[in-house]
């Protein structure tokens, strides 16, 4: 049985932890003052890079690589702090904001040290009135304390942290909407390039880092990179491994959710199986297991087939969904999974910012249409198709048998596909919203084909049986490619 | 200079422009709607996608990119030596792949979910982006069953309505209102498929700000789609009944350059055209809805004589007559000439010559609108000076530069005379107490105009001259950029062009004037006004000629 292993998590419930006091006896701030007695910014933003730290908001992508492109010539820099954790299904960062904020100050201090950042905004999800109020009052406590401020013990750096509400939009969560709803303006994601790196808050460089992610720090540097590279699952276990290049070091904290008897967060090694987390979260409630959401409302959906998938940034995305924000949604045999599409598409509906065309028509043009089928609605016909295609010799006339077409469902996908495409992993909006849309909508649609198809010729929705609703993996597009690293291949 | 492979044609382009520029410059259409030339570009359209070309190190070769690029945003750059692709390009994109067309059609699909398709009632069809590449590039049907948006009809200010349930959101006219005018009128409200632009209003959705500014009326033409329409042209007309003059506005002198729609009855639309070092894409509203003086029925349709204090109709013939003796029983000193700034150089050079050769007289003046308020744009300014030719017309008329249009020199210049030819021709011309006093002292008052303005109505003799949109010419604007406009409608009654109603008048008087249309004497003018050297009609064509070469 796989053990929980907390770092980020250790002290969540200690009580008092939230005030200075408190956190400095549990080495609170210490690694800060190792970060800026002991090591050059350089040095610190080496050991990130080697420690093979991932982005934890959402991308997964290296926070060393993201630190690196950021041009130290240009005056000033910022940090924003990604605390919009608006994904459904995903609820880490809260707890930190709630119960143990002067870690992320910590975090947020030796990044903008490592950086030569002096201003550090945090964008907290305008819901988490709690949180921010406990932010607040941490960050009251290190101005006093003398942690934030001008010439911070006595080291000559200076920071100013700023907590900013959100108002309510998921989309603000994606990091260049953030920094326009910082800005004060309409929440729309910019154009990339330029990336936030270069040209991000004011035109200037800055790093977008979330909560979990900055979290990580205070431990990397109080122990070292060999000691974090540690952490992570040993690879050679399971029968599908990532590429050992693309190590997925240190924990992570899964939000799980849903049919297990024990939901929550759990802190554990990154690249666990999908099985063995359920285990952990105490196993499934119900008879069993139908599907599972692996990495927030964004990420494509697994089957029962697919369970054996370890549960990390790189392993996800060679089965064609991805980690995300680690939010986990187990579904059991009770669960129809149009409905659930109806219900995820309603939010994608709600929340698209309206800046580009596919997103926003195309939307709730999926909405609709899942609405459609889950009413009973959905189109069907018969239809009588030539026996060969013209092209494998076949001639008009040749009539084959009597076939069932599902209109709704080809168009389901085929307007999916063009908001951002599944198989060429493309898309054509603006940010990658548009692929949190679709993506999901597409693998709903072809991996549980059968419920879908049910909906639409009983005219109301059905719920299979786990087996019945489950298209098998021979026929599953994405467990027929996991082994194939199509992400970087060529187009051909 | 950057060498790029443009679908199957080689081609230079400029490094930094972008794909749909690059394309454009060589005969190549990029479908589009979001990107301006003249504004940011958000790349929210997503129309104009294209398929630029990567080198792809584990295949070793050039290939397509995974993704699609906006051709809006990206630019082309010569690249160092080691990173040119296929050893020599800097830049390699195709426009036509199966993929770019796939995107468009699929693109195209989007946009028109929620499109009423009313095109039958739409003022913008004909001129339409939207329809126009939905007929290149879109798949002709439909596969949207769902209810579609019904957002409402908007009055957003004096001349443009908002037809919600048009509008694609490619969110230009914000843009234009934020970036060129700097007043920020519109924005948008709500969110996702729910997007709607409006002006800012209070919770019983009464407006709050209006869009008022004074370049308001260009939103109209930026607007891809009959989203924003003028109320000034709403069903006035279908574009292809129109025909087209490119020509110069006469309300300032900025001289911005203009299209005119007119058909046989008048004048119908002002829109600007690109100038780059004039008013780039953009007019004001006061050139844009001033054209319907010309279209007016109380337009002077023939001369008058002044018969017992009133004026009476009379023919041209007469009235010519009646100047004519008049003018050679006074002695030349006692004869001025006044020019006028409204008028085409070739207007105030006959002028000029009849004075000086003909009439011989020193008495020579100039007038015009008075001057107003200059009112200053982030990217635009409109002038002061409400004449389109005020620097023109004293070149012509040989006038120092500080030959003003205010009252005390205009009163300065008749205050001895006579017997004065005064030319005025503009919309609106007032005059104040003592300036109609100035010219009631005047024994013999010969006004051209094209209505019977204040000056008309002192005079003795009326000729009825005609607006910029009936007859040929060029105007001078202030920074020295010499520009034609162009004939679009025939003069109304016996009104004749007024360069030849001068020469008709030189003529009867001794002179020996034998021009035959206006580029004519624009040839003279090259020859003998200095720094007009390249204003002739033919080098001047649609783009204008700087004075003197661009180097004074
Ligand atoms: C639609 C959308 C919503 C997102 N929401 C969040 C969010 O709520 N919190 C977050 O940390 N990252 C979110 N992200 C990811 C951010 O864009 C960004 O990748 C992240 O903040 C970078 O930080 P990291 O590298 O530490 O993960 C979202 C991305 C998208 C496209
Ligand atoms: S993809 Fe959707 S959320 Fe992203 S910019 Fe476009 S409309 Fe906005
Ligand atoms: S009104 Fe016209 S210009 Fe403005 S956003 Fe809509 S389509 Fe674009
Ligand atoms: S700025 Fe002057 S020239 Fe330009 S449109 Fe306005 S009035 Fe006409
Ligand atoms: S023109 Fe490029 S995205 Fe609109």
């Amino acid at each position: 049985m796989v053990q929980e292993r907390r770092i980020l998590y250790e002290h969540l419930d200690v009580p008092d932890i939230n005030t200075f006091d408190v956190f400095r006896q549990y080495d609170g701030y210490k690694r800060f003052e190792k970060a800026i007695k002991e090591y050059q910014p350089d040095d610190i933003c080496d050991m990130v890079m080697k420690s093979g730290l991932k982005g934890r908001g959402g991308a997964g992508f290296s926070t060393g690589l993201k630190w690196s492109f950021v041009p130290r010539d240009i005056e000033p820099r910022y940090l924003c702090c990604n605390a919009d954790e608006s994904e459904p299904g995903t609820f880490s960062n809260r707890y930190v904001l709630e119960r143990n904020p002067h870690l992320l100050i910590e975090g947020i201090l030796i990044c903008c040290y490592a950086m030569g950042i002096s201003t550090a905004y945090v964008y907290i999800r305008g819901e988490f009135t709690l949180g921010k109020r406990m932010l607040d009052a941490a960050i009251e406590e290190a101005y006093q304390q003398g942690y934030l401020g001008k010439d911070i013990l006595g080291s000559g750096f200076d920071l100013d942290i700023y907590s900013h509400p959100g108002a309510g939009a998921y989309i603000c969560g994606e990091e260049t909407g953030l920094i326009e709803s910082l800005e004060g303006k309409r929440g729309q994601p910019r154009v990339k390039p330029p990336f936030p790196a270069v040209e991000g808050l004011f035109h200037k460089p800055t790093v977008v880092q979330n909560v979990e992610t900055l979290c990580n720090l205070p431990f990397l540097m109080g122990n070292g990179v060999e000691w974090y590279t540690d952490i992570g699952r040993t690879y050679g276990d399971t029968r599908f491994d990532p590429p050992q290049s693309d190590p997925n070091t240190g924990t992570k904290l899964y939000c799980i959710s849903g049919d297990v008897n024990k939901p929550g967060v759990y802190e554990l090694d990154l690249g666990l199986t999908a099985e063995e987390l359920i285990e952990v979260a105490g196993g499934v409630r119900g008879e069993r297991v139908k599907a599972v959401i692996p990495g927030g409302s964004s990420a494509p959906i697994l089957t029962h087939y697919e369970l054996e998938c370890r549960l990390d940034f790189t392993s996800l995305t060679l089965w064609k969904s991805m980690l995300g924000s680690g939010g986990i949604i187990v579904m059991n045999e009770t669960r129809n999974i149009v409905d659930c599409l109806l219900n995820i598409m309603k939010f994608y509906a709600h929340e698209s910012c309206g800046q580009c065309t596919p997103c926003r028509w195309g939307t709730p043009w999926v909405r609709d249409i899942v609405q459609r089928i889950a009413d009973g609605e959905g189109r069907q016909t018969t239809m009588q198709r030539p026996k060969f295609g013209v092209a494998e010799g076949g001639r008009w006339g040749d009539t084959g048998e009597m076939e069932e077409v599902y209109e709704d469902l080809d168009l389901l996908e085929s307007v999916a596909n063009n908001i951002a495409n599944v198989d060429t992993m493309t898309w054509n909006t603006i940010c990658v919203f548009g692929i949190a849309v679709s993506w999901p909508a597409v693998s709903y649609l072809r991996k549980f084909r059968p419920e879908f198809e049910a909906a639409i010729r009983e005219g109301k929705l059905v719920t299979l049986s786990v087996e019945e609703a489950t298209v098998p993996p021979e026929e599953n597009y994405a467990y027929q490619q996991r082994i194939v690293p199509s992400l970087f291949e060529a187009p051909t | 200079m950057a060498f790029i492979k443009l679908n199957d044609l080689e081609v230079e382009v400029e490094d930094g422009t972008n794909i749909i520029e690059a394309a454009r410059q060589h005969g190549i259409e990029v479908p589009h709607y979001c990107y301006h030339p003249g504004l940011t570009r958000p790349a929210n359209c997503r129309m104009c996608l294209v398929e630029p070309h990567v080198f792809f190190p584990p295949a070793g070769k050039v290939v397509p990119d995974r993704q699609l690029a906006t051709g809006c945003t990206t630019t082309v750059r010569t690249a160092p030596p080691d990173r040119k692709l296929d050893g020599k390009y800097d830049f390699i994109v195709r426009t036509d792949s199966p993929r770019v067309k796939k995107a468009r059609e699929d693109i195209l699909e989007f946009l028109l979910v929620h499109h009423p398709l009313d095109c039958p009632v739409c003022d913008q069809a004909g001129e339409c982006d939207l329809q126009d590449f939905s007929y290149n590039h879109g798949s002709g049907k439909s596969r949207y069953l769902e209810v579609k948006n019904v957002p409402p009809k908007k009055d957003l200010g004096p001349d443009v309505l908002l037809y919600s349930t048009r509008c694609i959101v490619c969110t230009r006219c914000i843009r234009f209102c934020d970036e060129v005018a700097g007043t920020g009128e519109l924005g948008l409200i709500h969110r996702g498929s729910h997007d709607e632009i409006d002006i800012p209003r209070d919770h019983d959705e009464n407006p709050l700000r209006l869009l008022d500014n004074k370049l308001a009326g260009n939103v109209v033409d930026i607007c891809p789609v009959g989203a924003l329409i003028s109320k000034d042209f709403l069903f006035k007309s279908r574009p292809w009944f129109m025909k087209q003059v490119n020509s110069v506005c006469p309300g300032c002198s900025v001289g911005c350059n203009i299209t005119v729609d007119y058909k046989e009855d008048g004048l119908y639309r002002i829109q600007p055209r690109f100038h780059e070092d004039i008013n780039q894409h953009w007019m004001c509203d006061d050139g844009r809805l001033g054209y319907h003086y010309v279209n007016s029925e109380d337009r002077l349709q023939i001369p008058m004589k002044r018969v017992d204090g009133e004026l009476v109709p009379t023919s041209w013939a007469d009235a010519l007559n009646l100047v004519v003796e008049k003018f050679s029983e006074t002695d030349p000193d006692s004869i001025a000439i006044i020019g006028s700034a409204q008028a085409t150089n070739e207007e105030n050079y006959l002028l000029g010559k009849l004075a000086h050769e003909i009439l011989k007289t020193e008495s020579i003046g100039l007038f015009g609108r008075e001057p107003d308020e200059e009112h200053k744009f982030p990217q635009f300014t409109i002038d002061a000076d409400k004449n389109p030719n005020t620097r023109g017309a004293r070149d012509m008329l040989k006038l120092g530069d500080d030959a003003s249009l205010t009252e005390e020199v205009f009163r300065d210049g008749i205050a001895n005379a006579k017997a004065v030819y005064l030319v005025n021709g503009a919309p609106e011309r007032p005059l104040d107490e003592t300036a109609k006093q100035a010219l009631e002292a005047v024994d013999f008052l010969v006004v051209q105009d094209i209505f019977e303005s204040d000056v008309a109505q002192l005079a003795d003799v009326v000729l009825p001259g005609v607006t910029f949109a009936e007859k040929e010419g060029t105007f001078t604007n202030a920074k020295g950029w010499v520009q034609r406009i162009h004939r679009a409608v025939d003069p109304p009654g016996e009104a004749r062009t007024d360069w030849e109603i001068i020469q008709q008048l030189a003529n009867r008087l001794g002179g020996e004037m034998n021009y035959h249309f206006a580029g004519e004497i624009a040839l003279d003018i090259a020859e003998n006004v200095p720094d007009y050297q390249d204003a002739t009609h033919q080098k001047i064509g649609d783009g204008g000629v700087k004075l003197n070469g661009g180097n004074n």
